[in-house]
């Protein structure tokens, strides 16, 4: 079982003012970003799969969910006791776990029981989770308090859009092989507009770290020139961002063919993960100070 | 009833008493570390200022570490003392992303202090399986305060920089050396309400 | 299984501050080390290191089982290639060697300890005495911690070193020192008092290149030039009392050989008669001895026809000596700027407040709340004796002490518990009517200065009365210096206990070709260690947690509070049984005295040693144990009812402590030299034995007044050396090599400063260094350390800080292999970096920084 940190980088890390955030991205951390990944990508997919009413796509999205959760498990410290995360009232973690145990039981019974109210309504039931798996994921990070880059009312909302974004890209990828014919020029678009939608949302969210405390400029410095920018430029920006919208604007010229638009949500995939995981990665804890001293301001 | 402490940057000479008495008394495992002494640094040569400043866990009256717990595990008890049901903890980590003052500790496996050697007589007893996968985190050594000791790290101190009562009574000696001192939180205005106050260095 | 639960009081082992602690032990396993409250030493609280002991008794590393080594080749790290032997075979071959050298030249014995325990000091002297060698030293001890600080000490307040009276101190300025912030002697309990003093307002000023520890809680930190602090002293004298005119004449006249009249030849004026020191009483109009009992005005100032000459008190001297010594002087070498000099000699000169009175349990005894503190820092250099004598002048001039609110001696006075009256101690008039201490500590006593003789022993020592240990124990040029002084022998066998003297002496190249030199070496030790790399049987020890003493904390001024408050006499015992086949140390010793049929000297050195009395005395033909013996001292002590079982029992015996005590010097008759006339026929002689043995001579380290001389490191001329290195007591490792202990290894690698080499950010930043980044050391002789930089604030620009005891490569120390950096490693041992007059070995070095 691979380790967070070596038994040297855990005091490494302790020593240092600014304490890189490594519980939810390394080692078996990771599993946690993949099943943030995973419940989101579901979800958006739920969504989508629902509006353009394809069985197949809701399989999937079924199964990505569940998947996720069965990363959460391998994520946590004591997996067996998942069932006691239900202290809702004000837990995200909680709530999240409450959505996908909305979702997974009322979205496989959806598909199994045949057409009508009892069907419809979960469906309903189930889109009601699938909602709560957009929303929940962000608000996880924004709780915590403890590390200022994603303490921020921003990181919802930019999680929120990559979700449907990821749903949306599953089903780019998917659909084709599925022998779904769509319109092409017109997903594109959504896509396109999507896809910008999260670029801003992403300056944004950067713009606004910027400008708050020492440890969140320290998180962004990590990002655009630290150990997550690797991860950053290639995944998240390069990847994730420049290569679907550059697609998408050409897809203004004429339509795409579903093998360019398959790269689209492939890559739009690739770019979701890694935005998730840039931003875990870029996480710095509060530098802790004598009362009403600032640290001294971060090394570039 | 509200268990507080007050930590002097006056008289704290960085000994580290408090970390390792920490260590000695709850048999903590590499790298968790309840009670640490950091060194900070301000100014320029030669008008500096090395500050010793020692911390735990500040147990917050609104501490977030609590309020993102999916399972209860971080939990708030008598005298507002925040800790931890091993039982009950998932390991999910949120409150250590929640707690802007570093004071949990996950512990991902059971290895002693001498790698490869197999774990003292000390750890072989002090060591629990129960503690890995988990959160850990200070308890201001409450079963010690049940027993109307002091927590370990105020019992050792050699500076007797630290001192822990009630801060709800005001006639306690930590309430008024708060008072009278001018005792300062960490990032209060994370609205997070810690019972750890600083007593200024000069 | 019943569980059994006890608290078992004892006495901390990790460095020679020896608090008292109590063990707790659930079955057989040590839980948990607190301080013992019932102590003084300690009350109750201990440092990091003190409750971290439990990873030094478990560690897997220790020596189990006696070892004997294979491999012939011995070198920095060689296998030795142990073998593990029966406690019998390793005796029977030690004793074999032990009684072959007895019987030729006990002499050939070397015995080395470490200053870590100060347990066996008692044990290894009475030994050495015993066998009849006088070559035994502290390794690392009397070249790093006192040869200057515990004479000066030992000449001004009768004690090994001294403290500002927390209680009462106004304004303390310190100069290489950190008593009270977590090292050195009653760390503990000074640490609790000097919180105390700074919570009531005294005011601290700390003199020193670093600002860790002490500086960083001082209100003011005065960085300085390393090796400088007699410059800085000897400005603030001359400012105190050539420009302000401050001084009190009452001390001086009646507590110094300020009055004693010095004629044209430098020496005293003596009565022809009694050859007693002349002083003035301007009362009479002539000249009386210095003892003469009504003599009330005894001139400080003025010059007097007397026997024929023209002499001058010993005061006036002084004040024309330090004329010389301007502030500006002083700035241009110690970097301290003559502005700072001015006001700070002006504030000590204020706060002390010359003349004034306090009550204290119904006495009048005077009140001068200033305190000058030298320790480590100040003493560490080639020049310690005149640092300290010139720091110390600080307090003398103002009469500032062992009174109220002044600089106090740890316990020059004892008058012992209530009951028995015993320990009794104190300090009596001397020749010249100069203080002679009532205890000491090292064999021989700080004062009277016995006469230079052409030296016998390894360290030189008899021409060196004013050292206590001397490089040649493990210097380059050791063969060199025994052959111009036709030392009659060399070392055949060393005993060594837990020293390790690879890392604590000087660079360990020069170490090791001295241990190398040493036919056969027998070391007492609880971890193998470079040193082990040398020895030819290792014998398993029980560490502190495992040991019995009855006297760790013996002599009181050793290491006992100072000021008011309460004595404690502690015992150590173990905690838990030993495990292994390790055995107390002790309790071989005393086996091999057996076996070697050398009981009887043992017993007689032992009786006047432990101060036995009566029947607690040993006879001289019975076989005794370690633990009997420590039952007769205690039972000598505090009586029959409270020998070692009661003191197991117990732990600890305490008893309030008297004014007259704390505060003696108003109470007793003695004076302490503010003018060393002794120098000069201490110089006379010596300089004939040394030339008359090839030696170069220079007088000018035995000037009766002192002087700022500069150390080897200010002599190097080539300036891409341009950094001064120097060591500092890091507190999680202050005396001890402590870095195996996993939880102090973990808090050092969590400390900024513990492992790395302490660098001003500004010079970092004009060499391009950036933190963290390896480099390495390098001294004017080639000697090289590499680590990591740490740039800060905290230290002087021309400055690299080191934390000491640290820089481990034996595989055989997984935890403290290659942590931290070896300062030692770039110290020259050899006669020109040791002092002419004190054998003190200098620790600051020259460097550069290179890739």
């Amino acid at each position: 079982m691979a380790l967070s940190a070596t038994p040297d980088r855990v005091l490494a890390d302790l020593g240092a003012t600014f304490r890189p955030q490594r519980q939810w991205v390394e080692g078996r951390g990771i599993w946690l970003i993949v099943g943030h990944f995973l419940s989101g990508v579901g979800a958006g997919t739920w969504l989508f799969a629902l509006w353009l009413d394809w069985r197949p796509g809701l399989v999937l999205a079924i199964a990505a969910v569940a998947l996720s959760g069965l990363a959460h498990l391998r994520f946590l410290g004591r997996g067996a006791r998942f069932w006691k995360m239900y202290r809702a009232r004000t837990s995200w973690i909680a709530r999240g776990f409450v959505g996908m145990s909305i979702f997974l039981p009322a979205a496989v019974l959806a598909l199994l029981v045949p057409p009508g109210a009892l069907s419809g309504a979960l469906v309903v039931l189930a889109t009601v989770g699938a909602a709560i798996l957009i929303v929940y994921k962000g608000n996880v990070y924004a709780a915590s308090r403890g590390v200022p880059f994603w303490n921020s009312p921003v990181l919802p909302i930019l999680y929120a859009t990559y979700a449907i974004r990821g749903g949306l890209a599953l089903l780019l990828v998917t659909l084709p092989l599925g022998g779904r014919g769509i319109d092409a020029h017109g997903v594109g678009l959504i896509e396109l507009w999507v896809a910008v939608s999260a670029a801003v949302m992403l300056g944004f969210y950067l713009g606004v770290m910027r400008s708050t405390n020492l440890a969140a400029r320290r998180s962004v410095a990590e990002l655009v020139r630290g150990r997550a920018a690797p991860a950053f430029y290639l995944g998240t920006v390069a990847v994730g961002l420049l290569v679907p919208i550059l697609i998408g604007v050409l897809g203004f010229a004429g339509p795409l063919s579903h093998a360019v638009l398959a790269v689209v949500g492939a890559t739009s995939l690739v770019g979701d993960f890694f935005a998730k995981y840039a931003i875990a990665k870029a996480g710095i804890y509060v530098p802790l100070m004598p009362a009403g001293r600032e640290p001294v301001a971060p090394a570039a | 009833m509200r268990y507080g402490m007050a930590i002097d940057l006056k008289r704290c000479v960085g000994c580290y008493g408090c970390q390792l008495s920490c260590k000695a008394e709850h048999g903590t495992p590499p790298g968790v570390l309840f009670a640490r002494v950091l060194k900070r640094e301000f100014g320029t040569f030669p008008n500096t200022q090395l500050v010793y400043l020692p911390t735990l866990c500040f147990h917050c009256t609104s501490a977030p570490c609590v309020d993102v717990c999916p399972t209860g595990a971080s939990h708030y008890r008598e005298g507002g003392v925040v800790d931890v049901t091993t039982d009950d903890c998932v390991g999910c980590r949120a409150c250590m992303q929640a707690c802007p003052y570093g004071a949990r500790f996950f512990n991902e496996t059971q290895t002693g202090y001498f790698p490869g050697q197999g774990l003292t007589p000390y750890e072989e007893r002090r060591y629990s399986k129960e503690n890995v996968g988990v959160v850990m985190k200070c308890n201001f050594c409450i079963d010690r305060v049940k027993a109307g000791l002091e927590p370990a790290c105020v019992a050792n101190c050699a500076a007797r920089a630290r001192t822990f009562g009630d801060l709800d009574d005001p006639q306690s000696e930590v309430a008024q050396l708060v008072r009278l001192r001018g005792g300062e939180q960490l990032q209060p205005e994370l609205g997070t309400h810690p019972n750890v106050y600083y007593l200024p260095p000069a | 299984m019943t569980t059994t639960d006890q608290w078992i009081p004892s006495t901390c082992g990790l460095c020679y501050g020896t608090c008292s602690i109590r063990g707790h032990r659930v079955d057989d396993v040590l839980v948990k080390i607190e301080g013992n409250p019932e102590s003084a030493i300690g009350r109750g609280r201990l440092c990091g290191k003190g409750v971290s002991g439990i990873m030094t008794l478990y560690d897997p590393n220790r020596v189990n089982v006696p070892l004997r080594r294979t491999n012939p080749v011995k070198g920095k790290g060689v296998d030795p290639g142990w073998q593990e032997i029966s406690w019998d075979e390793a005796l029977d071959e030690i004793t074999a060697r032990l009684r072959k050298i007895h019987d030729d030249d006990p002499r050939k014995l070397f015995i080395q300890r470490t200053t870590t325990n100060t347990s066996i000091r008692a044990p290894m002297m009475m030994f050495a005495a015993a066998f009849g060698t006088p070559n035994s030293w502290a390794a690392g001890g009397g070249l790093h911690c006192g040869n200057g600080a515990h004479l000066i000490g030992g000449i001004y307040h009768a004690s090994w070193s001294l403290v500002p009276d927390f209680q009462h101190c106004r304004f303390a300025i310190y100069f290489g020192a950190s008593k009270g912030h977590g090292a050195g002697h009653v760390s503990c309990t000074n640490m609790q008092d000097a919180a105390d003093a700074r919570a009531r307002g005294m005011r601290l000023v700390v003199v020193d290149p670093m600002a860790n520890f002490a500086a960083a809680k001082a209100n003011e930190w005065v960085p300085i030039r390393p090796g400088t602090d007699a410059a800085m002293a000897l400005a603030m004298v001359n400012v105190i009392l050539n420009d302000l005119g401050v001084w009190d004449a009452e001390y001086l006249a009646h507590k110094t050989n300020a009055p004693y009249l010095i004629g044209p030849d430098g020496c005293y004026v003596r009565d022809a008669e009694t050859r007693k020191p002349l002083v003035w009483d301007a009362a009479r109009g002539h000249a009386v001895r210095y003892d003469t009992p009504d003599a009330a005005a005894l001139a400080l100032e003025g010059e007097y026809e007397v026997a024929g000459v023209r002499a001058r008190p010993a005061f006036v001297l002084l004040r024309e000596h330090v004329r010389q010594f301007t502030p500006e002087w002083a700035e241009g070498i110690s970097t301290v700027s003559a502005a700072m000099i001015r006001r700070l000699a002006r504030e000590f000169a204020a706060e002390a407040m010359v003349g004034s009175t306090i009550v204290l349990d119904g006495k009048r005894l005077p009140y001068r709340p200033v305190a000058a503190i030298y320790f480590r820092g100040s003493q560490g250099h080639k020049n310690s004796v005149y640092n300290c004598f010139a720091i110390e002048l600080l307090n003398e001039i103002v009469g500032a002490a062992d009174v109220v609110g002044g600089a106090l001696g740890f316990n020059p006075v004892c008058y012992g518990h209530p009951e028995t009256g015993k320990p009794w101690y104190e300090p009596k008039p001397g020749p010249d009517g100069l203080m002679i201490t009532g205890t000491w500590v090292a064999p021989h006593l700080p004062y009277p200065i016995a006469d230079p003789k052409p030296p016998t022993t390894m360290s030189l020592g008899g021409l060196f009365p004013l050292g206590m240990f001397g490089p040649t124990m493990a210097s380059s040029d050791q063969e060199e210096l025994w052959t111009k002084f036709g030392l009659p022998y060399r070392p055949e066998m060393m005993l060594n206990y837990g020293a390790n003297s690879l890392l604590s002496v000087g660079n360990s190249d020069t170490v090791a070709a001295t241990l190398a030199r040493i036919p056969f070496i027998v070391s007492f030790d609880i971890t193998l260690t470079e040193f082990s790399e040398f020895a030819d049987i290792v014998l398993p020890d029980t560490c502190y947690l495992e040991s019995l003493d009855s006297r760790p904390n013996v002599p009181f001024i050793f290491n006992h509070p100072a000021g008011l408050g309460e004595w404690s006499w502690p015992i150590r015992q173990p905690v838990v049984p030993p495990a292994g086949q390790r055995r107390l140390a002790t309790d071989v010793l005393v086996e091999l005295v057996d076996r070697l049929g050398i009981r009887e000297e043992f017993n007689a050195v032992a009786n006047t040693h432990l101060k036995l009395d009566g029947s607690h005395r040993l006879e001289f033909g019975t076989r005794y144990g370690y633990e009997e013996i420590c039952d007769r001292e205690l039972k000598s002590h505090f009586g029959a009812a409270r020998g070692l079982a009661w003191f197991k029992e117990h732990g600890v015996i305490s008893w309030p402590k008297r004014v007259e005590e704390v505060y003696w010097r108003a109470f007793l008759g003695v004076r302490v030299p503010i003018y060393w006339e002794f120098l000069i026929g201490l110089n006379r002689n010596a300089k004939r034995i040394a030339n008359a043995h090839g030696l170069d001579w220079d007088d000018v380290w035995y000037d009766p007044l002192p002087r700022w001389l500069p150390c080897p490191s200010h002599e190097v001329r080539d300036g891409a050396f341009d950094l001064w290195g120097f060591y500092y007591r890091d507190t999680l490792h202050t005396n001890s090599f402590t870095n195996e202990n996993p939880w102090l290894d973990e808090a050092s690698r969590l400390d900024p400063f513990s492992y790395t080499i302490a660098l001003n950010a500004a010079t970092g930043r004009t060499k391009g260094l950036r933190d963290g980044q390896e480099v390495t050391l390098e001294s004017p002789h080639g000697r090289r350390v590499r680590g990591r930089v740490h740039l800060t604030e905290t230290v002087h620009p021309e400055c690299v800080g080191i934390g000491g005891c640290a820089g481990h490569w034996a595989k055989t120390l997984p935890i403290a292999q290659g942590k931290g950096v070896m300062f030692n490693d770039l110290l020259e041992v050899d006669w020109a970096h040791g002092s002419p007059v004190n054998l003190n070995l200098d620790t600051c070095v020259k460097l550069r920084i290179v890739p």
